[in-house]
């Protein structure tokens, strides 16, 4: 192997001499992509300003004949063009290709059914994101590698432990329904294809194997996904090899995570009630902490009385219970071909352990991909095996934070094994029931297991019969076994504080079976170029659960049901979905620059009734290249490319699971009580004449390229009408039924999204990209139930479907206010919606305290309707700073941690204005006159107490802010080794190491001292509970090295 | 003839792969959870009778609980039951942690509308009228807490989306008669013998039609201060027409499907307010205390109930203040308050309201019973010796607290209890009524707070609070789905609203 230079090494060593010499001399060298070393055949390498050109071989050699001081230039389809000015004593230049996936002229997108298509003959939006940008911040879950990346995808996270969720939408919400599918995918989420396949579920795949995930956004590019693609797409590309030498590669990341803005809580009084100490009370109704020694909890039964320092430490003493997690991923990957055949080969082990003591998730991920040539017959498959272990303590432990005084002492509880501890449950005197049990003793013996497997692979035929006819038989399996175990460990004391020792052993299999046959037809007629698809797929989809559970165990030393007494309990429940499809479309190409496409596709569902079970629906786009149509900007140097693009669609839908035509029976309230049955029907009313629901969907959009592509641009418009939607509506329940299976519920979003993305500096050593991208969605509920009438409906706590305002909205109970005329919504005064962002003065009554409305008011939306994220990417020379941005504004959130805060007088405004009676008078407040004005309140509240504060702590408005935020989400500084460390040896091609971080900083809303508005309870909307442990942050190191 | 065998062979593959296609989509019969036609009646009555004394020993009793002068909590739940404590309507109405007496009561009617309409079709005249009786006893109940409700529209699925509402009053009377023609159905039902999945009254169809009328006598006692007296006489009438009278000593109408001991199949009131599978004491029974008002009546009338109610605190008894105004006062602590008694407090042995995990539910007791009787007699409604309706009634109480019969006489002799000494015969009977029904029955004591005012127990001490909660605002569910038949009903407030057959 040559010692390879990279260019500028060349440069720097010849500039001086490059004005002495002139005339042609030879120059040679090679060429390799960046990333993997691979040498590259097929770059064209020209001399800038003349016609001298050639393209480099198999083994990436090139050689030309150029002067001194002319500039050669090294281009390939998809890769940044690189530019050498040839200096005197230059016979050698190699150059390394980077990948550009941000020049539009020539992007190759993953189309529908993962049939690559050049994105100029797209009349939809789809965008790129590289394996580079995917993995910036080094996630484990790859969709939060995504994470504002995408203009118009959000994500967040949920239940932030070692493995935490994901919600993801694109485009905004569409369907009214939350309930996951059979395959536990969220009717709002979008499709995930892996290689062709659609999977469930990515969340699991290794981030480093993945080449490249094209988003399709919107129903549009995924029409012919019919279904399931509703909601657009991600297209996932995993690495394959590369004719040539095999490559290794090894990385290692190494994260630590600590836990971070927990709610501000106060630190001037302590426990007790009524302004008194009280040394067995965990709420902070005592008196102000004094800096003295006092006793503490119950005498110990070896005569001890602990004692307590009454005073709050200058650390949060919260933060204590957190530890800092600790996340190590290894992955190894060897790759590589010949002439007929490919394959990549990865594992990858990733440890976590979590910011609780013992939890911990492991996961092993093992793929192989490969692909091999049969003459006419391609073949390609893979193979991807994941093992994930997780072993959790569920909500509890750290529940108590947020009530416990300032002064807690974690250490003090920790040995709570030991009978002189005060930790110890005979000892410590909170009570049974309780959510401020000692957390240690918590995490100990309650503990949520699973051991998760899935397997999934494919297999992929393509024939080719003749050049303009070919076909294609895909077939995908995908396989998941989760055997898991919920158990509590039995504790029996000699006081009140016992727990009784339960067992949930189960198991959950999964399986699903999808086949393609798809034949593809190329033809072209003079200037029009056409492309037909026609295809068939099928699917079916099993899942079978069982459990075996006991309440009343025995011992705490067998977790075992069979250790019990009392009735075993558990269930079983069996699941299948059916599904075919005949689909087609139509590519009608003019001159390489105008492009009509006709998609059509029929579906056969058996989750609806026989009668109902078929439906078709259309779909229509159109682009036009006008940067290649029209001469005028053909010749304008300035304009590299200009796209105009659009389309129409109507998909079908149906996101009823199995089973939920008729109405079925089970036992509840405690039955089968031995030989006695009893069943109860369900009270949703089914309906067997549903029909599928439609979503109507127009798209316009522009592209273009300025400055050589330096600076490019992408805008769209987008409007969706999903209407008759499967909508499980709330009906009245004096109708006897809780609501009703009806097609009805319609939903419009209105989005705008535009991505901005330049190289502000790009010469050989000094590149700075920073790229925008932006997304604002109008959504609005059109109709819940017209034929009920149905105006709105609960979502989840506060959170409420009201028609004509956003999905969702916030709904509190508030403060009667003066509203100075604001009342932006003036309705009835039954009237149950009221507009009121906490505009007004409050209320008070005679004697100095706040009125509580009797209506609650709608606060706003709480799916922030604006989006956007900012990238940036410094490189010079061999270092390189990535840094990815995320801002979303213009809703609301809300916290359950409040009220509780309020109750146990942690929160610090129970103690801002001090305690006791006639403390404070109600800032702003006025009192209402006979006549119906306001005069300014001068009475102060009766009794700042528990009582008071405790009633403040319910009036819901006060647990809501604004959840607008600005956070540096993924920061990545690396240092690639130069040529000249690793010259002379044969092992090491490539090495980097580098520093990563993710949620690095955050910027809220003045008013928000609850938490990270990013991160929500369970698969909510702007909803954070003490249930969920704090955010965290994290930052570690990584290291890369290729052979 | 080529063409026209391709065509053929084509043609049949077409129709083969059809049909099979047919096949491969039919998978969408539940496995899981059997369909209506797979069960018999007798596995879905008991499922709607426990369903409904759930809600009747549970959260009705619950409200009437703490609403009918029984039931405070201690400071350290002085955060629970809030809205209760406050009389807070609108958090009360609310889906989210309000109190659906609304949505599970038609729920409750409507498992015996579907029971009702499979038996009707089947000819069995026994499950008719029995679901009849309970779908009565159950629109009686809303209307108490609601007033107007929907009757005729009711319970019939999307063929009603949004029901129209009825008066309280024309409700009541409709519900009386679907009693009324209960009674008839059972009794014209052929002997059925011991049915085990008549939980209530194994198949007794006379101890049903007592039931019924009782029901129908507790809907007139209602009505006492309505002023239609003509109507009561006239429903007074038919039930003496009727002939099977009313639940008498020993006849009570408890729910026993065989509870047992695991978690869920207990007890419910057990389970809830008593101690857990394993024998733990569970949450509410930590914090659920009596309130200093019903402690000072028992005391005043040298009550043996007292002691088997609950348990004394360095000997003596102490309740505390409903709404906890005094949240830190440590004479309101848990350890300073009276629990309510059960076996672990009794060396074991049954007592109060606790016996044993599997003791039966009650949805109506014979001593509730004798007092709508004596009452229904001081008036001069029905006939019979009022005194020995209240006598028998307070036996009856004693018996299932287990107070010793033999400490009745005592009792009795009391001028405070003796019925021949009260100068307000009625006031005594209710005070009584009060005394016995307490946790058990508790609706009842404010439901006859609010048509008597007695007895006098203090209302909410919780601060800024004026006035009784009279009804409940029609829940949130209601509002966003029949929104404008709500508010045809007019004002829709707690605190000033009354049921109709509220008077004052």
């Amino acid at each position: 192997m040559h010692i390879r230079k990279l260019l500028l090494f060349s440069i720097l060593f010849f500039t001086l001499e490059a004005s002495l010499a002139t005339g042609l001399r030879p120059i040679e060298g090679r060429v390799y992509e960046q990333g993997n070393g691979l040498p590259m055949e097929g770059v064209n390498i020209s001399v800038k300003g003349t016609n001298v050109n050639t393209v480099s071989g198999q083994d990436g050699r090139y050689r030309l004949n150029a002067e001194v001081g002319q500039v050669l230039v090294f281009a390939f389809v998809g890769y940044v063009p690189q530019e050498v000015t040839v200096s005197v004593n230059t016979s050698n230049i190699d150059v390394e290709m980077r990948i550009d996936n941000r020049e539009l002229t020539e992007v190759v997108i993953t189309g529908a059914l993962g049939i690559k298509r050049p994105s100029r003959e797209v009349g939809a939006s789809a965008e790129v994101v590289g394996n580079e940008s995917l993995n910036q911040g080094k996630t484990v879950n790859p969709l939060f590698g995504l994470t504002s990346k995408v203009a118009g995808l959000r994500i967040n996270m949920y239940d932030s432990k070692v493995d935490p969720a994901v919600q993801i939408t694109l485009r905004g919400t569409r369907s009214l329904q939350r309930t996951a599918g059979i395959d536990g995918r969220n009717p709002n989420a979008p499709l995930y294809v892996v290689d062709g396949i659609p999977v469930p579920d990515i969340s699991r795949l290794n981030p480093n194997d993945i080449e490249s995930i094209t988003v399709l956004k919107g129903a549009n590019a995924a029409a012919l996904y019919g279904s399931e693609g509703v909601n657009g797409a991600l297209m996932i590309t995993t690495k394959t090899g590369r004719r040539g030498r095999g490559l290794v590669s090894y990385s290692n990341t190494t994260t630590f995570s600590d836990a971070y803005m927990l709610p501000e809580a106060q630190r001037i009084y302590g426990q007790g009630s009524n302004g008194n100490y009280d040394p067995q009370s965990f709420e902070s109704w005592g008196d102000a902490f004094d800096g003295t020694m006092r006793p503490w909890g119950p005498v110990l039964p070896n005569g001890t009385q602990p004692e307590l320092l009454y005073a709050a430490p200058s650390s949060d003493r919260r933060l204590d219970l957190f530890q800092t997690g600790i996340n190590v991923q290894n992955n190894l990957s060897f790759s590589g071909g010949d002439d007929n055949s490919t394959y990549y080969l990865s594992a990858q082990h990733v440890h976590q352990n979590g910011i609780i003591p013992e939890d911990k998730n492991n996961r092993m991920n093992l793929r192989f991909n490969g692909t091999r040539r049969f003459g006419k017959l391609k073949s390609s498959y893979n193979i991807n095996y994941v093992q994930n272990k997780k072993d959790i303590t569920p909500d509890g432990p750290w529940i108590g934070a947020y009530r416990m005084p300032a002064n807690f002492d974690y250490d003090m509880i920790r040995d709570w094994e030991n009978p002189n501890s005060p930790g110890n449950l005979n000892n410590y005197f909170i009570p049974n029931g309780s959510w401020l049990r000692n957390p240690y003793f918590l995490i100990d013996n309650i503990r949520d297991e699973s051991n998760q497997q899935i397997i999934n692979g494919k297999i992929d035929l393509d024939y080719e019969f003749t050049t303009w006819f070919s076909a294609l038989y895909r077939v995908g399996l995908y396989s998941l076994n989760d055997q898991t175990r919920s158990s509590v460990r039995k504790f029996q004391t000699n006081r009140a504080n016992n727990t009784v020792g339960t067992i949930d052993d189960g198991s959950n299999n999964y399986q699903r079976f999808n086949s393609d046959l798809i034949l593809k037809f190329n033809k072209e007629f003079g200037d029009f170029s056409t492309r037909l698809l026609l295809g068939q797929n099928l699917r079916t989809d099993y899942r079978k659960s069982h459990n075996i559970s006991a309440g009343n165990l025995l011992y705490p030393d067998i977790l075992n049901p069979d250790s019990r007494v009392g009735e075993l309990g558990g269930g079983a429940a069996l699941t299948q979905q059916r599904s075919l499809a005949a689909y087609g479309e139509f590519v009608l190409g003019y001159k390489d620059y105008a492009y009509l496409t006709v998609t059509g596709r029929n579906d056969w569902v058996s989750t609806l009734s026989p009668e109902n079970n078929s439906y078709f629906y259309p779909g229509v786009s159109a682009s036009f290249i006008a940067s290649d149509a029209i001469e005028a900007i053909k010749n304008t140097p300035q304009i590299s490319f200009l796209k105009l693009y659009s389309s129409w669609n109507r998909t079908g839908n149906v996101t009823l699971t199995p089973y939920q035509l008729n109405n079925s029976y089970s036992q509840t309230n405690g039955f089968p009580f031995g030989n006695l049955a009893g069943f109860l029907p369900d009270l949703v009313n089914p309906n067997p004449n549903i029909e599928p629901e439609f979503v109507t969907s127009f798209e316009a959009g522009i592209q273009f390229g300025l400055f050589n592509n330096r600076l490019n641009f992408d805008g769209a418009y987008v409007f969706s009408d999903s209407e008759g939607q499967i909508f499980n509506a709330p009906v009245s329940t004096a109708s006897g039924y809780n609501s009703a299976y009806v097609n009805s519920g319609r939903l419009t979003n209105n989005i705008i999204e535009l991505s901005l993305d330049g190289d502000i500096i790009r010469n050989t050593d000094f590149r700075w990209n920073v790229g925008v991208n932006f997304a604002y969605n109008k959504n609005i509920v059109k109709e819940l139930y017209a034929d009920a009438d149905t105006r709105y409906k609960a979502n989840f706590r506060q959170s409420y479907t009201f028609v004509g305002e956003q999905y969702p909205s916030l709904w509190m109970s508030d403060y009667e206010r003066d509203y100075q005329g604001e009342l932006s919504d003036a309705s009835t005064e039954n009237d149950p919606i009221y507009i009121n962002p906490k505009k007004g003065n409050v209320v008070v009554d005679e004697n100095g305290n706040p009125i509580k409305a009797t209506n609650n008011v709608i606060l706003g939306t709480l799916i922030p309707p604006y989006l956007m994220g900012l990238s940036t990417q410094f490189e010079y020379r061999n270092f390189s700073i990535g840094a990815q941005f995320d801002a979303r504004w213009g809703a609301w959130m809300y916290s359950e941690v409040v009220p509780v805060m309020y109750e146990v007088g942690t929160h610090p405004q129970t103690a801002l204005y001090g305690r006791g009676e006639n403390a404070f008078v109600w800032p702003n407040s006025v009192v209402k006159n006979a006549d119906g004005t306001y005069s300014p309140n001068t009475t102060p509240v009766s009794n700042s107490n528990k009582e008071f504060w405790n009633a403040q702590g319910k009036i819901q408005s006060n647990t809501a802010v604004k959840s607008d935020f600005l956070k540096l989400r993924e920061l990545n500084i690396s240092y690639n080794l130069p040529a000249s460390l690793l010259a002379g040896q044969n092992l090491i091609r490539e090495a980097s190491i580098g520093l990563v971080g993710t949620n690095l900083f955050i910027i809220r809303h003045k008013d928000n001292d609850i938490g990270d508005p990013e991160y929500l309870y369970n698969n909510t909307d702007g909803y954070s509970s003490f249930r969920q442990i704090p955010p965290m942050r994290t930052f570690g190191f990584s290291l890369n090295v290729a052979f | 003839m080529r063409t026209i065998r391709y065509t053929v062979i084509l043609l049949m593959i077409a129709v083969t792969s059809l049909s099979s296609c047919k096949k491969f989509l039919d998978v969408n019969e539940n496995p899981n959870e059997p369909g209506a036609p797979t069960l018999p009646l007798a596995a879905k009555f008991p499922a709607a009778l426990v369903s409904t004394v759930n809600q009747e020993t549970l959260q009705l009793n619950q409200i009437g609980a703490f609403f009918g002068g029984y039931w405070g909590t201690n400071n350290q739940g002085s955060s629970s039951f809030f809205d209760l404590k406050t009389y807070n309507g609108p958090a009360i109405r609310n889906q989210r942690g309000g109190i659906p007496v609304w949505e599970n009561g038609y729920n409750n009617i409507l498992y015996f509308q579907l029971i009702k309409e499979e038996a009707i079709a089947d000819g069995d005249a026994f499950y008719a009228g029995a679901s009849k009786i309970m779908q009565g006893m159950l629109f009686l109940r809303l209307v108490d807490v609601y007033n107007n409700i929907p009757f005729d529209e009711a319970v019939k699925g999307t063929e009603f989306n949004a029901p129209r509402y009825e008066d309280g009053k024309a409700v009541y009377q409709k519900a009386v008669n679907l009693i009324s023609e209960g009674i008839n159905d059972v009794k014209s039902s052929p002997e059925i013998g011991v049915r085990a999945d008549d939980i209530l009254f194994k198949g007794n169809r006379t101890l049903w039609a007592k039931f019924g009328n009782t029901l129908k006598l507790r809907a007139l006692i209602r009505q006492s201060q309505a002023g239609d007296q003509a109507y009561i006489e006239s429903e007074l009438s038919k039930i003496g027409q009727e002939g099977s009278g009313y639940l008498g000593t020993g006849d009570n109408a408890y729910v026993d499907p065989g509870y047992q001991n695991s978690a869920g199949k207990l007890n419910p009131f057990w389970e809830n307010y008593y101690r857990n599978v394993q024998g733990d004491q569970v949450a509410n029974h930590h914090i659920i205390r009596p309130t200093e008002y019903l402690i000072e009546q028992y005391l005043l009338r040298n009550d043996p109930r007292l002691e088997k109610l609950y348990v004394p605190v360095a000997g003596t008894y102490q309740g505390v203040l409903f709404g906890n105004p005094d949240a830190g006062n440590p004479e309101y602590d848990e350890s300073n308050t009276s629990a309510l008694r059960g076996p672990a407090e009794s060396s074991g042995s049954p007592s109060g309201l606790f016996k044993r995990y599997n003791q039966p539910s009650v949805l109506l007791s014979s001593f509730e019973s004798l007092f709508l009787q004596a009452e229904a007699a001081q008036r001069g409604w029905i006939s019979g010796n009022a005194k020995n309706y209240y006598e028998n009634a307070i036996q009856e109480s004693f018996a299932y607290l287990q107070v010793p019969a033999s400490e009745f006489a005592a009792y009795n002799g009391q001028a405070a209890v003796n019925f021949d000494n009260a100068s307000n015969k009625i006031e005594r009977i209710i005070e009584q009524k009060w005394l016995a029904l307490n946790s058990i029955s508790s609706m009842e004591a404010w439901n006859d707070f609010r048509r008597l005012g007695m007895p006098d127990f203090p209302g909410t001490a919780a601060s800024g609070i004026n006035g009784r909660p009279l009804r409940f605002m029609y829940p949130e569910t209601e509002r966003g789905t029949n929104g404008e038949n709500v508010a045809a009903q007019g004002s829709d407030l707690m605190l000033q609203d009354r049921v109709w057959w509220d008077k004052d």
